[in-house]
């Protein structure tokens, strides 16, 4: 049996480096093959991309190489509905279009793209990048727990911690999908309601998302979604940020994602509802 | 091993009719009296659970999947089985798992999700207290299966808890592997010393007609045959016993179930006929409102449920016998929100619940004396003993760590349970159990009370450092409804202690002696009452909630909504703490309780006042805000009430109710119908009614008992439909 994939773009920038360390890590919990595909106006000879590459260029070592000329976002998803990858790991933005939320690419790589896809902030640089603590914000729907598989799956496979954030706030009504769990409207007695809560909220997103030995923790924050998402990831030192996403991206839609896009500091794995 | 057939699946389901041997009842068909689940959602198998739970005050038990799911937690409870392990704070025991059963054909075990569910629907018949489950199934190879099965806990005989389940292969013939063994011991012992026996028995009926199955069909090991379209039945009845009311409770289980399934027809008849009689007794039937009638019914069944009045050394936890969530434990919710139910519709399990406070009173002494007070101060949480199980802290989900001071600083518990008792023997007229425990109950609180109040340079006694029912505010002074109730319970104690000692001086004497009453003790209670601090600012007509409580922040709660969390958890603890957000009735908590004792002026101005400010965190809190809305006549709002306190449980996207049923919450929504709609009031010890009916309700009627008569009421009178009368039976 073939290994599985990860699929890899690179533009050549130094920006565009960021992805590798991160794709690398990757690579070796799931045991997967990188694909590394650069799309450009010209077809770029191998030495020129270990130029390129400088001080990742071992990377070239162990993995495919594709060169292919054309328009990168359409190529990158033609060659992902070919090889079929298990996620498709890129820079957030490259180095022609600093200060965006989203490079023209990435963007469309995220929107269109039918795997999961994470988007890596150029400011990491190239250091190594280890998975220790995966943090999955959940809006408490059985919806949000069966996006989240492959982001508990590749928890497992790398040991890590999962962190399961959930973000109350004002003016949010009532989710109206039947076996949600939300903040508890009423805690009557603290003392019971948020043992039972956070137990509740594991067991539901376990039922749905298998969860096995993963050791996981609960955690519940009020306040702008994205704004605490990130707060606590920078607090608990996650390494990767996991958002189910429904695929809307048109305002007023998509505020969430597109405010820790915007600030995450580290990778973040957008997996489709 | 299943023989398939070779023809198709589809034409032979359409050519079976069924058999004769159906389950031995049959399901409410009107839908006032039931709750239906259609279909399957995997991550409501908790709340389900919990609201299809079925008890009768001995035992509760979760509706929970009998052959299982990824999200099933099935349980049953015994009413005072706890177990406290060193180091642990004590909960109710979940028993051996004795509704488990799944059967597996051809290798494959029948599952939901698993193959192709034809028809899948759960009822609570709440008319017969039986849980009805059809299930109509198609496997991978065609295989049509039709389950249909009930499951109760019998009210005749609460030692029983009774399965019924028939299978009609519609399709196909062959041969199913059964396995319904029990998960868990059949006997065992808690580590506070109870041994629980469960003893089970099962029947199959089939075409070989009625035997009983080896331990290896039970089990698995052996197969059933099933014949194309023919029904087969299997009962299963188990019987539970303890330690704690029988010497011998393994044997005892045993020869009862023996008995028992030999009968299974009268058991089913009597469990039936006990309910109805309890319908007949406490239905309340509201006319032009679905929703409002289902939910009345809800909160009466799963009362009822969990009510025993053979048994007065247990009460009823704040989930009932539902769920695991608050460990059984006891709270004010019992004697201030559920109590009220039982003394008009259920008195015999009112009795053994004020009896409960009164057999813990030996633990609520020892707790004053603790504290440095005489008399007793009452457990907040309270579990077998009365010993004070509150937790001392709390690791919240934002990753602090909240101190518990309740168990310490919320004291109002300790005039909650007087009043409990004094308004069960002011509605029954039980004399006997006030001149032999109720009297000692109150005396003892007021003792605590008068000890607990500290005369100060003003005059007035004070009591500094509590918690009121709102509980956004830790360590207040002179709380409004502590010191309202405390007062009320010094005065109430005078008055009772007077009353007894002139109408039966031999058990006042004999109780004066045991308790070592100074005769001019009930003249101090007396005393401190009339000098309380009670907040009360005659210039506004307003009780200030607590000392300092008029200069915090006001913050307008309408900028929040809608909003799914509490207050405290969008505000954070610290602020709220400096604001005048409550968390649930606690100045309209005293107007409701002392309403007599209160001029309406005070009741309306005080409402008004801290109805904006309420956030509504308890689940205690809306019924109490219904009851006192509708009978200050803002019937709409108190209709709002009424519907958001009815969905706590009932609402299906809310999770609230995975952990077990709010029984408190039940308690308040029968409150706000019959005491705050239908207005019904005590004046002059005759029943009056001051009714306020939602628009939407043609009609409220019920009965209730009033010093060992029932009474009848169907409302509105007004409209010549209404009626009033005493009921001779």
């Amino acid at each position: 049996m073939n290994n599985p994939v990860i699929l890899v773009p690179f533009d050549g920038s130094k920006q565009a480096l960021a992805a590798l360390p991160v794709a690398k890590a990757l690579s070796e919990i799931e045991q997967a093959d990188l694909h590394i595909l650069h799309v450009g106006e010209r077809v770029m000879a191998a030495k020129e991309l270990r130029n390129r590459l400088g001080d990742q260029s071992s990377i070239l070592d162990c993995l495919t190489i594709d060169v292919r000329a054309g328009t990168p976002a359409i190529k990158i998803l033609q060659v992902a509905e070919g090889i079929k990858p298990k996620m498709v790991v890129l820079c957030r933005h490259s180095g022609t279009e600093p200060g965006k939320m989203l490079g023209r690419t990435a963007m469309k790589v995220l929107r269109d793209a039918r795997c999961p896809v994470v988007l890596v902030p150029p400011e990491r640089g190239t250091r190594s990048w280890h998975l220790q603590r995966v943090m999955v914000p959940h809006d408490g729907t059985p919806t949000t727990s069966a996006a989240l598989l492959p982001a508990a799956e590749l928890a497992k496979d790398g040991d890590a911690q999962l962190l399961v954030v959930h973000v109350t706030g004002i003016k949010a009504a009532p989710t109206k999908e039947p076996g949600s769990l939300t903040t508890p409207r009423y805690v009557d007695q603290p003392q019971h309601e948020w043992p039972s809560w956070a137990e509740e909220f594991v067991k539901r997103l376990a039922c749905i998302c298998p969860l096995g030995h993963l050791q996981v923790r609960m955690l519940l924050a009020h306040g702008d979604t994205a704004s605490e998402i990130l707060r606590l990831a920078e607090r608990q030192s996650a390494d990767l940020i996991v958002l189910a996403w429904r695929g809307k991206w048109e305002p007023p839609r998509a505020a969430t994602i597109k405010g820790i896009l915007r600030e995450a500091y580290c990778p973040v794995m957008v997996v489709r509802t | 091993m299943v023989d398939a057939f070779n023809a198709s699946p589809e034409l032979l389901a359409r050519q079976v009719s069924f058999h004769s041997m159906e389950l031995p009842a049959a399901p409410t068909s009107d839908l006032e009296w039931i709750l239906v689940e259609e279909g399957f959602t995997l991550a409501r198998e908790h709340d389900l659970e919990s609201l299809f739970a079925i008890g009768n005050g001995y035992a509760g038990s979760r509706g929970s999947l009998s052959e299982g799911s990824a999200l099933s937690a099935p349980a049953t409870f015994l009413a005072g089985v706890f177990d406290s392990q060193p180091g642990s704070l004590p909960g109710l025991v979940a028993t051996a798992d004795w509704s488990r059963l799944s059967a597996i054909i051809d290798g494959q075990p029948l599952r939901l999700n698993q193959g192709d569910d034809l028809e899948h629907r759960r009822i609570l018949d709440m008319r017969q207290a039986i849980l009805w489950r059809e299930w109509r199934h198609q496997d991978e190879a065609g295989r049509i299966m039709r389950l249909r099965t009930l499951r109760f806990a019998s009210l005749a005989d609460r030692h029983l808890l009774v399965q019924c389940v028939t299978v009609t292969p519609e399709n196909f013939g062959g041969r199913a592997f059964i396995d319904a063994a029990l998960i868990g011991p059949k006997v065992e012992v808690t580590a506070s010393g109870t041994t629980v026996a469960m003893a089970v028995a099962h029947r199959v009926v089939n075409h070989a007609g009625r035997w009983t199955p080896s331990a290896e069909l039970i089990a698995g090991r052996e197969s059933l045959e099933l014949r194309l379209g023919e029904t087969c039945r299997l009962d299963r009845i188990v019987a539970l016993h303890t330690s704690r009311d029988t010497v011998n409770p393994r044997e005892t289980a045993d020869r009862h179930v023996e008995r028992a399934i030999e009968d299974l027809t009268r058991v089913v008849d009597e469990h039936r006929g006990a309910w109805l009689a309890r319908w007949k007794a406490s239905d309340l039937r509201i006319e032009g409102d679905l929703a409002a009638q289902r939910a009345l019914r809800f909160a009466i069944y799963h009362l009822s449920s969990a009510a025993n009045p053979r048994d007065d050394r247990v009460s009823i936890g704040a989930r009932g016998l539902s769920g695991t969530a608050y460990k059984g434990h006891v709270f004010w919710d019992t004697d201030i929100f559920m109590l009220p139910f039982f003394i008009f519709a259920y008195p015999e399990a009112a009795r053994a619940l004020v009896m409960y406070r009164y057999h813990t009173l030996p633990a609520a002494r020892a707790k004053a004396a603790g504290f440095g007070y005489r008399g007793a101060f009452f457990a907040w949480e309270s579990a077998d003993s009365g010993e004070d199980v509150t937790p001392r802290f709390v690791a919240a989900p934002d990753g602090q760590v909240i101190p518990i001071l309740t168990g310490e600083l919320e004291q109002h518990i300790t005039s909650d349970v007087a009043f409990g008792a004094w308004n069960y023997w002011q509605a029954t007229g039980d004399d006997r159990f006030l001149v032999e425990a109720g009297t000692e109950i109150l005396i003892e609180t007021a003792r605590f009370w008068a000890s607990r109040a500290k005369r100060e340079g003003d005059g007035l006694y004070h009591i500094r450092g509590v918690i009121g029912p709102d509980e956004y505010h830790e360590t207040v002074d002179d709380n409004a409804y502590t010191n309202g109730m405390a007062q009320w319970n010094l005065e109430i104690a005078t008055e009772i202690a007077n009353f007894v000692a002139q109408r039966w001086p031999g058990p006042w004497q004999a109780l004066s002696r045991r308790l070592a009453i100074e005769p001019e003790e009930p003249r101090r209670w007396q005393q401190v009452a009339r000098d309380f601090y009670t907040g009360f600012d005659q210039r506004t007509g307003l009780f200030e909630q607590f000392r300092g409580y008029f200069g915090l922040e006001e913050i307008d709660l309408t900028a929040f909504g809608p909003r799914t969390a509490p207050m405290d958890v969008l505000l954070g603890r610290e602020r709220i703490q400096k604001s005048k957000v409550i968390k649930q009735p606690d100045v309209v908590m005293l107007i409701y309780l002392l309403w007599d004792r209160i001029p309406p002026e005070v009741r309306k101005a005080n409402f008004d006042y801290y109805e904006p400010r309420c956030g509504h965190g308890s689940s205690l809190s809306p019924a109490i805000h219904a009851l006192v809305a509708a009978r200050l006549g803002y019937t709409a709002m108190a209709e709002r009430y009424f519907r958001q306190a009815s969905e706590i449980d009932l609402s299906d996207n809310m999770g609230s109710a995975a952990g077990g049923i709010h029984a408190a919450a039940l308690g308040g929504l029968w409150q706000a119908a019959v005491l705050g709609f239908a207005g019904l009031q005590f004046e002059g010890g005759r029943p009056e009614y001051h009714a306020n009916l939602p628009p939407s309700w043609r009609s409220l009627s019920t009965r209730f008992q009033w010093h060992g008569q029932w009474h009848e009421f169907a409302l509105p009178e007004e409209a010549g439909t209404g009626k009033r009368r005493i009921i001779h039976e």
